[in-house]
């Protein structure tokens, strides 16, 4: 051990720094590639949560997704990126330390005794567009966003995590595979099944997140691929291909019914202009007249009144196991290890969502019908379903990557081979 | 893609010549000199890329798979991490790195038809347990840019699309160097233009003159190919087993 330099580099690195570094507390549920742990850095006093990663099974080594996430985490730093603190391997298994996040995006949004004013829905929007923007400046396509995967710490920041997906870009003719996103998010380009996009596709998801933060309940929930279409559709009207001249030649592009889009307004009565505005652009369907991130960012709706709430000032749910009265701001990582004794509980599970939620969304649609001229809402449905009932009752689970379509992800990336 | 380099982790890591030119201490306590270094990296370089060709990844992956290889060497010795490991799994760890996952038991069967000398022979844990190691010896960056992106840049700029065979091979045999590790991927590919320029006789001046880049440095690079290509004509066998050898024994 006498290479110059590196003395004791072995010591430092050695399996022996998770004790030694890093003091273990409760289990905080089972990520995409293994189970999440909550820790206290010793050496910051800061509380992490660190990622044990599961080898594979099949004798492949290190998870090719945590293996992505790595890569790519390691260059992304930002405020509004999660940060990938530190890895090491322990006891012949990868352990990933991220910071700690309390909270997220979807856990507020499901918060009934949370009210978001407009200039809190801006705030959150402006953060998530500022994290993404940094990615497609570095060439990284997210390709999961959805409220889940958007993080809120302490300072009540909201970061962008689970890069398990994300892909570096850059050439034009690089092919992809479109089964991307959880559906609800998905792009009308990937739906029709087209490998070879671009940033647009996480615009989309933001557009998606922005009006989930204006309905407080996921904007276009399809059951199915083809319905997935069919509820945007219902929403903007079956596209011309005059509005999206590249439509009709994608992969797995159909037909749908021609239905008129019904006024925007009627869809977010409460919206503002300037809202109503940039949420049309975002949600353009040629991705190539789609509005870019960085422009999103600077549109008006972010400049106009009420200016965005700060992130310290934003509501949020309160942290599981805690007091109401506990402010997140009192924590002080000077202070060192400060111990939480919330119960094993998972940090992001599925918030069962209780008849009050379907009550509100109906009541919404109530609304809109009223204000509408439409209406039925039924009969601008090109495929035959109803969705009035779906969003008045207990819409669907919200629609994860399952292990089979990761797999099937997995072996397509597996031969995706890129033009070099 | 240039646009961002310069905010990479690639960019951040670029080390000096004096950095990379130096021989690890419990190599050099062997009795290895910076020449039987170089050596071992050049042969271990050809590995990885017969290597490649059986398990049928593109150049990219080789690139990377070589460029790790070169990293872990600043900082580790290669008798503490024996290169006859490292250089498959460097190749493992870049095919997944690089989207395109080659699985260890396929490349563990073309190692042993490679070698079938028992020194070179490793199972798939032996890969799978390196691969942890490698990742820590790279401290976990793994993005690499390369010089190829810039050639199909510039060559069609500089109305030279007919020097892309020769000035593409070119920068394939500057991984047997570390040039990767020193100076920024066009640079790379901007000496390579020029080596390739001069000797099909191609008047570049005015091209080159008006990227304001140092000239100086484009120079140097292509100084030391052309050194390279005059020093390892070819690597005897016996030299390359003498030389690990010294690194066997204890």
């Amino acid at each position: 051990m006498s290479h110059p330099g590196f003395d004791g580099r072995d010591d430092l690195m050695g399996s022996k720094r998770v004790a030694d570094r890093y003091l273990k507390r409760e289990g905080l549920g089972e990520g995409t590639y293994g189970v999440v742990y909550k820790a206290i850095d010793t050496k910051t006093g800061q509380t992490v949560a660190i990622k044990k990663i599961r080898l594979g099974k099949h004798k492949d080594g290190v998870n090719f997704t945590a293996l992505r996430e790595i890569k790519l985490l390691k260059e992304l730093k930002d405020p509004n990126i999660i940060e990938l603190i530190d890895a090491f391997p322990h006891k012949g298994n990868l352990h990933l330390v991220f910071e700690f996040m309390e909270s997220d995006l979807e856990a507020v949004i499901r918060d009934r005794n949370i009210v978001l004013s407009p200039a809190d829905i801006k705030s959150y929007l402006q953060m998530t567009l500022k994290g993404l923007a940094y990615c497609h400046k570095k060439w990284v396509l997210h390709r999961d966003m959805k409220p889940n995967n958007l993080l809120i710490g302490a300072d009540g920041q909201l970061k962008l995590a689970d890069f398990g997906l994300a892909r570096l870009f850059g050439s034009p003719d690089r092919k992809f595979t479109h089964q991307v996103f959880a559906r609800w998010y998905r792009a009308p380009e990937l739906l029709f099944g087209t490998k070879q996009y671009g940033s647009g596709v996480d615009v989309w998801a933001a557009a998606c997140i922005f009006a989930e933060l204006l309905l407080r309940r996921p904007f276009l929930q399809g059951s199915s691929d083809i319905d997935q279409l069919g509820k945007i559709f219902a929403a903007f009207g079956t596209p011309k291909p005059s509005q999206w001249p590249d439509m009709v030649y994608l992969p797995d592009y159909v037909e749908y019914q021609f239905v008129p889009a019904p006024p925007l307004r009627s869809l977010f009565p409460v919206a503002s202009d300037d809202a109503l505005d940039l949420l049309s652009k975002m949600f353009t369907y040629d991705p190539k007249a789609r509005i870019s991130v960085q422009q999103a960012l600077e549109h008006r709706y972010f400049s106009s009144v009420p200016p965005p709430t700060k992130p310290a000032l934003l509501p949020r749910p309160p942290k599981k196991g805690e007091s109401l009265s506990t402010k997140p701001m009192d924590f002080n990582p000077q202070e060192g290890p400060v111990v939480l004794s919330p119960p094993n509980k998972l940090r992001r599970v599925m918030v069962n969502r209780d008849g009050l939620d379907g009550l509100v969304a109906e009541k919404v649609e109530g609304g809109v019908r009223q204000k509408g001229e439409d209406t039925s809402q039924s009969k601008n449905i090109p495929m035959s379903i109803d969705v009035a009932a779906a969003f008045g009752s207990k819409p669907p689970p919200r629609p994860t990557l399952n292990s089979a379509d990761r797999s099937h992800l997995k072996r397509k990336l597996e031969w995706e081979f890129e033009p070099e | 893609m240039a646009a961002n380099f310069w905010t990479s982790s690639h960019y951040k890591q670029l080390l000096d010549q004096e950095d990379v030119d130096v021989v690890p201490s419990l190599d050099k306590e062997r009795g290895l000199t910076l020449e039987e270094f170089k050596l071992i990296k050049v042969h271990m370089t050809n590995y990885i890329a017969r290597l490649a060709q059986y398990v049928k990844v593109r150049q990219r992956v080789v690139a990377t798979a070589v460029t790790y290889f070169r990293r872990v060497y600043v900082r580790k010795s290669m008798t503490e991490c024996d290169p006859r490991l490292v250089a498959p799994t460097c190749l493992y760890l870049a095919s997944k790195a690089e989207e395109s996952t080659v699985q260890a038991r396929l490349l563990v069967f073309y190692i042993k038809k490679i070698y079938p000398d028992e020194n070179y022979r490793y199972e798939i844990k032996d890969i799978l347990e390196m691969e942890m190691k490698l990742l820590e010896a790279l401290d976990y960056y793994l993005v690499i840019y390369h010089p190829y992106r810039s050639l199909t840049q510039l060559l069609p700029d500089a109305g030279l699309t007919d020097l892309t065979h020769l000035s593409w091979s070119l920068v394939n045999d500057t991984y047997r160097m570390d040039l990767i590790l020193i100076y920024p991927p066009y640079m790379i590919a901007l000496a390579c233009i020029y080596i390739a320029s001069v000797l099909k006789e191609k008047e570049t001046t005015a091209w080159f003159e008006e990227l304001r880049v140092d000239m100086n440095v484009i120079k140097n690079i292509s100084m030391e190919i052309l050194d390279f290509y005059d020093s390892y004509k070819i690597i005897p066998d016996e030299k390359i087993n003498a030389t690990l050898n010294k690194l066997s024994k204890s």
